[in-house]
């Protein structure tokens, strides 16, 4: 009796009882045929193809009578009439394996859909079940969920993070790919900020608990990810009207003939291909998949919509500051003014790069002590090139510079009228350095020892690395019009659009003149995408057929409102953001085509009495499993 | 109460129409919202009336398993 309960309860799970259902009706089609070919025994082998049909039927009769009770017609009432109108006009075989196909296309499109959703499944199962948290001196583990704001938590080496918060002590590198899409791990110390979801390589870290739970990045991640890919796109919101008529359509179709020709098997027919199943599935297998790929390249998109519409993108309109530069300044200039050593005998050349570094390496001795953005820079171009011991004592002339001690030595770093204050003398030739430094748009700094000016830096926003790469992928991927925007003089504008290898560039642009940079281009015809950062960017953004926000971790306001939203502050996401977009434009594209291609065929097939009920079937159910398969190949493609 | 389900077995856009009828057909019943693309299904619920395990057999009843799920 427990085992017939449970047989029972195995059938009420819908994916087992699907998967019986199946195999018993299979096995009563093949055995009929056997009875049909191999024993000529009509009687059986019909009855067998009638068993078949009505154990394959159950399933699609229940949800057509469900369909019915609700006050509407499906797919299912069409196959069902289908298929009773084959047995009563003794076409059995037929409606055996129009029953079956139908079954078994769709126990396959269920899996591959399975399979489909599961990028999304992957995101929500990087949040850790466990969290350890440190009370006092005791460590506890609990369950993620209840870890508080501001509880101290630990991550071992190969753990999880749980929170999003910042390190409190400990080094690691963590691998944020799952956030960020970079595969190369960022270094943490203190300070650094971490994300829920990423994993820590290789040290322990104590981490200060920020946002837990439903406000952490990677939750709003997964929830922006399932909302684009609801969100409807045009294409789908089409082929949804389309498919209400089509359907019915169909059915009238099928009717009108029968009048006409009387010929009920061509009647019923018409009603097995009246599925518009490939066509309905065609945009939002293409869009699902298409978001899913982004996403796991730090890549969200809004939607299908903005998936349609970053396919067709023309012109694209950069930001300066923060977008194509890094937002903050970093060393570009070091010129030293150190009195040329006389060489004793010719072999004995000094060459220049040693003091260029004896500069920075004194500038930088200074400036260690200090937070100031300035000094940051200083210190982290120094340390490229040397170690750089701490200053023994310094003291901040805030606006002006620095002045620190190290052992015997005096050391001091500012501005020109710094070194004024402080009488040291700024010779023509270090004049000459200012000027032209001045004229390019940089900061000087100028370093002096023991009283004597030896050299100088100048600073600069400097441009991203892989700029000039992304510019150029961003043409051949088919951009026609790069534009650069921004409120800086035309000399720095200039200097890094030429290096970026952007020709068109508006400089001293308020927020409304670069939105009106925008319109100009979308009245040239341009659709347009606008990459920005910051608050003075929101009216070109929002005016732009696509707003692209960078370096958006961390950030909600940039993963809610941007059309794309790169977690990376990396440059060359943007190519890759609008080449997945016409990648699945194009997926969608083709998979229309195959639907219509299929119906068309199936339609001339029939009329022209060529396809019968179990091949048209078997034909629809094919060319629904081959858009599925066309948009899964979204997953992979190049 | 809003309770969330998850199904990853949705294969045609017609399903969800069953599903949400299903559902509403059911007492006390806020509101139903079935999206196929993530096959995510949104129920707001008196769970007084109506419980999780109601609310995932209405959806087996129209042919599909799933899972409550947090978010």
């Amino acid at each position: 009796m427990t085992s017939f309960n449970q047989l029972i309860s195995l059938f009420k799970n819908p994916s087992i009882r699907k998967k019986i259902l199946l195999t018993v009706s299979g096995i009563f089609i093949l055995s009929g045929w056997f009875f049909l070919g191999v024993m000529e025994a009509p009687f059986t082998g019909n009855a067998l193809m009638i068993f078949a049909a009505v154990v394959a039927g159950y399933e699609i009769i229940q949800k057509a009578w469900l369909g019915m009770k609700n006050s509407q017609t499906n797919i299912e009432l069409l196959v069902s009439i289908a298929a009773i109108g084959g047995i009563s006009i003794g076409i059995y075989w037929e409606s055996a394996a129009v029953t079956f196909l139908f079954l078994l296309g769709g126990w396959l499109e269920s899996r591959t859909l399975k399979n489909t959703r599961k990028i999304l499944k992957n995101l929500v199962e990087l949040v850790p079940q466990t969290a350890t948290i440190v009370r006092g001196k005791e460590t506890e583990t609990i369950p993620a969920r209840q870890v508080e704001k501001d509880m101290l938590v630990l991550v071992k080496p190969g753990g999880r993070i749980p929170v999003d918060g910042e390190v409190e002590s400990g080094q690691s590198s963590v691998d944020e790919s799952a956030i960020t899409g970079e595969s190369i791990p960022a270094d943490k110390n203190q300070g650094s900020k971490v994300f829920s979801g990423t994993i820590n390589q290789n040290g322990r870290i104590f981490i200060r608990a920020g946002k837990v739970g439903a406000d952490t990045t990677l939750a709003k991640i997964i929830k922006r990810v399932e909302e684009a890919q609801d969100a409807k796109a045009p294409t789908q919101r089409f082929i949804e009207r389309f498919a209400r008529w089509y359907t019915p359509g169909i059915v009238g179709l099928s009717v009108i003939s029968f009048i006409f020709t009387q010929n009920i098997e061509l009647a019923i027919t018409l009603l097995v291909i009246g599925c518009p199943g490939a066509l309905v599935i065609s945009t939002p297998i293409s869009v699902i998949t298409g978001i899913g790929r982004a996403a796991k390249e730090g890549i969200l998109i809004k939607g299908g919509e903005y998936l349609e519409n970053a396919g067709k993108i023309s012109a694209l309109a950069l930001d300066k500051t923060g977008t194509l530069t890094e937002g903050k300044p970093g060393v570009t200039d070091v010129f030293s003014l150190q009195p040329q050593k006389v060489p004793v005998d010719f072999d004995e050349e000094i060459p220049e790069e040693i003091t260029k570094n004896e500069v920075l390496y004194w500038a930088g001795i200074a400036e260690s002590g200090s937070e100031h953005p300035l000094a940051r820079a200083i210190l982290t171009e120094g340390k490229k090139r040397q170690e750089i011991p701490d200053a023994h004592s310094f003291q901040s002339h805030t606006g002006f510079g620095i002045s620190a001690r190290y052992s015997e030595h005096q050391i001091l770093v500012g501005n020109p009228s710094f070194m004024d204050e402080k009488d040291i003398v700024v010779d023509e030739k270090a004049f000459q350095y200012i000027q032209t430094l001045s004229e390019k748009g940089r900061t000087v700094v100028l370093v002096a020892q023991n009283g004597e000016l030896i050299g100088g830096l100048g600073l600069f926003d400097t441009i991203h690395s892989n700029a000039a790469s992304a510019m150029q992928k961003l043409s051949e991927i088919g951009i026609e019009k790069l534009v650069m925007l921004t409120g800086d003089n035309n000399s720095i504008a200039q200097s890094i659009a030429d290096e970026a290898g952007i020709k068109n560039v508006h400089s001293r642009m308020l927020p409304e003149d670069k939105m009106k940079v925008i319109e100009q281009l979308q009245l040239d015809g341009h659709l347009v995408a606008m990459v920005g950062d910051g608050i003075n960017d929101a009216p070109a953004l929002t005016a732009a057929d696509i707003g692209i926000a960078m370096g958006a971790a961390g950030t909600d306001v940039a993963i809610e409102s941007a059309d794309i939203a790169l977690m990376a502050d990396d440059l060359t996401k943007i190519p890759e953001a609008l080449r997945i977009s016409k990648l699945t434009l194009r997926n969608i594209h083709q998979n229309v085509v195959i639907a219509l291609i299929t119906v068309g065929a199936l339609l001339t097939g029939v009329f022209a009495g060529e396809v019968h009920m179990a091949g048209g079937m078997l034909i629809h159910e094919l060319s629904v499993l081959l858009v599925i398969m066309n948009g899964m190949r979204l997953k992979w493609i190049k | 109460m809003k309770t969330i389900l998850r199904s990853d077995e949705l294969n045609c856009p017609s399903c969800v129409n069953n599903i949400e009828s299903n559902l509403k057909g059911l007492e006390g019943i806020e509101k139903v919202t079935v999206k196929f693309n993530s096959g995510k299904i949104e129920v707001e619920h008196d769970p007084e009336l109506v419980t999780e395990d109601d609310l995932l057999a209405a959806v087996m009843q129209s042919g599909y398993s799933a899972m409550v799920s947090p978010f």
